[in-house]
């Protein structure tokens, strides 16, 4: 049973919150017993099962504290398959959430949303601005996440959590994969799921960085430029991806640019491979930055920054335009910041009425 | 400080080496990690980057503690 905390009312409840360091920093909605009750209900699962215990501060993730987690995060009940996918995501042993929470770096789960549940669970955005402000399945599904590594994990700032600086992801970073507007098989299904499975992928990511490239339809090598510039993004000499090497990474294309390189014949695979291709750093160069990170290679040696190229995470979301996104990652951890893909599981989930849906039954 | 704690998991003598701005993480792990008590020695931060003689100026200067630590 979840420790209790009592006040005299919801403005007092949300001052003891923030006093206990058991917020995000910005106001929550209070879990109070009804709402709590309300959101296990919805999993249709037993509020005391555990999925796991969740690093460095070891607590124990039931059903009952992922809920609380969600209701102070403003989630709805559609919202909670997600929830406790990405939950069970990060709990897997080859995500390494304890040193993930514990690194200086500043990287952060991602949530990636994929199949069905994209619009069951509440609509997650995949379009113009989805990592941004104004989407509510977005921002509450990542947020429960992160209020629960802070509350179940015991990540504190400064204390057990040893990020330098962080990033504004550490807050929420939840999308879904713009399926419809996609010239390529969806994420999950190059994951091995079926397309109509739903599945969360997470990933440890630093911040979009913002990738620009300019189509030219009139130039025969319009997708190998993209593709460079991808590759500078993704893993240049100031990232972690190229000193450490070996860790999964993202790419986001825009529903434009990843028409240019379908338009040439890639697919995702392609993709992957041709990214891994440019992915690479002399010894010269590596020494040149970080001296510390190339002292064991050999004098005109090339250094590739990915394990293989399924380790490069391409998926197709946001406004079409000039701008793609690129997430390089932390690259360390017992498992070298794998990404984990998760089943969503539907079927076991009730749909709980809202308050006026159930006054209007009356 | 999880190396000191796996180490110790194995039934070896163990002794932390932490820097004292990572003092506090320390403690958290031990604490969570249900090792409260593992020995741990305190070094001044930064090491890495410092520079040979200066990781060698720290070493000389511990070197004692850790062999008392030791022979406890």
């Amino acid at each position: 049973m979840t420790d209790k905390l009592f006040a005299e009312n919801e403005a007092e409840a949300l001052e003891q919150l923030h006093a206990q360091g058991l917020t995000d920093g910005l106001p929550v909605v209070i879990p109070t017993d009804e709402r709590v009750a309300r959101m296990v209900l919805a999993t249709g699962q037993a509020a005391e099962l555990t999925l796991g215990e969740m690093g460095p501060a070891g607590g124990s993730a039931t059903i009952e504290k992922i809920a609380v987690a969600a209701v102070m995060a403003g989630c709805l009940p559609d919202h909670m398959p997600v929830v406790v996918a990405a939950i069970e995501a990060v709990l897997n042993p080859a995500f390494d959430l304890t040193e993930m929470q514990a690194t200086t770096h500043c990287t952060a789960p991602l949530i990636l949303v994929n199949g069905p549940a994209r619009l069951a669970c509440g609509g997650i955005a995949s379009g113009f601005g989805a990592l941004g402000p104004g989407f509510r399945a977005n921002a509450s599904i990542g947020r429960a996440l992160r209020l629960a590594m802070l509350n179940i994990g015991g990540a504190r700032p400064g204390i057990s959590d040893m990020a330098l600086l962080g990033h504004p992801g550490k807050f929420s970073y939840c999308l879904a994969e713009d399926e419809a507007s996609s010239p390529f098989e969806p994420l999950h299904v190059s994951r091995g799921y079926n397309v109509e499975d739903s599945v969360v992928t997470v990933v440890g990511a630093e911040a979009p960085h913002s990738v620009m490239y300019s189509g030219d339809a009139d130039a025969g090598d319009d997708h190998e430029r993209l593709l460079n510039v991808l590759a500078i993004g993704l893993a240049n000499l100031a990232t972690n991806n190229a000193a450490l090497t070996g860790g999964a990474a993202v790419v986001v294309l825009n529903p434009e640019h990843a028409n240019i390189l379908a338009g040439a014949g890639l697919a995702r695979v392609d993709i992957c491979a041709a990214l891994y291709d440019r992915c690479i750093h002399t010894t010269e160069a590596l020494a040149a930055v970080n001296p510390g990170f190339a002292g064991r290679l050999k004098p005109g040696a090339v250094r590739h920054c990915f394990k293989d190229p399924s380790q490069i995470l391409v998926l197709v979301a946001g406004g079409s335009g000039l701008y793609s996104m690129v997430m390089p990652s932390w690259c360390a951890g017992g498992h070298r910041n794998e990404a984990v893909s998760q089943a969503i599981v539907l079927d076991l989930f009730c749909e709980i009425p809202t308050r006026a849906a159930a006054n209007e039954a009356v | 400080m999880r190396d000191g704690i796996e180490v110790a998991k194995q039934g070896l003598p163990a002794l932390a080496l932490v820097t004292d701005a990572f003092w506090p993480q320390g403690d958290f792990v031990a604490e969570s990690f249900g090792m409260p008590d593992l020995p741990r020695l305190q070094l001044p931060h930064p090491i890495a980057g410092t520079g040979q003689a200066r990781m060698q100026a720290v070493a000389e200067d511990l070197v004692d503690d850790m062999i008392k630590a030791f022979s406890v």
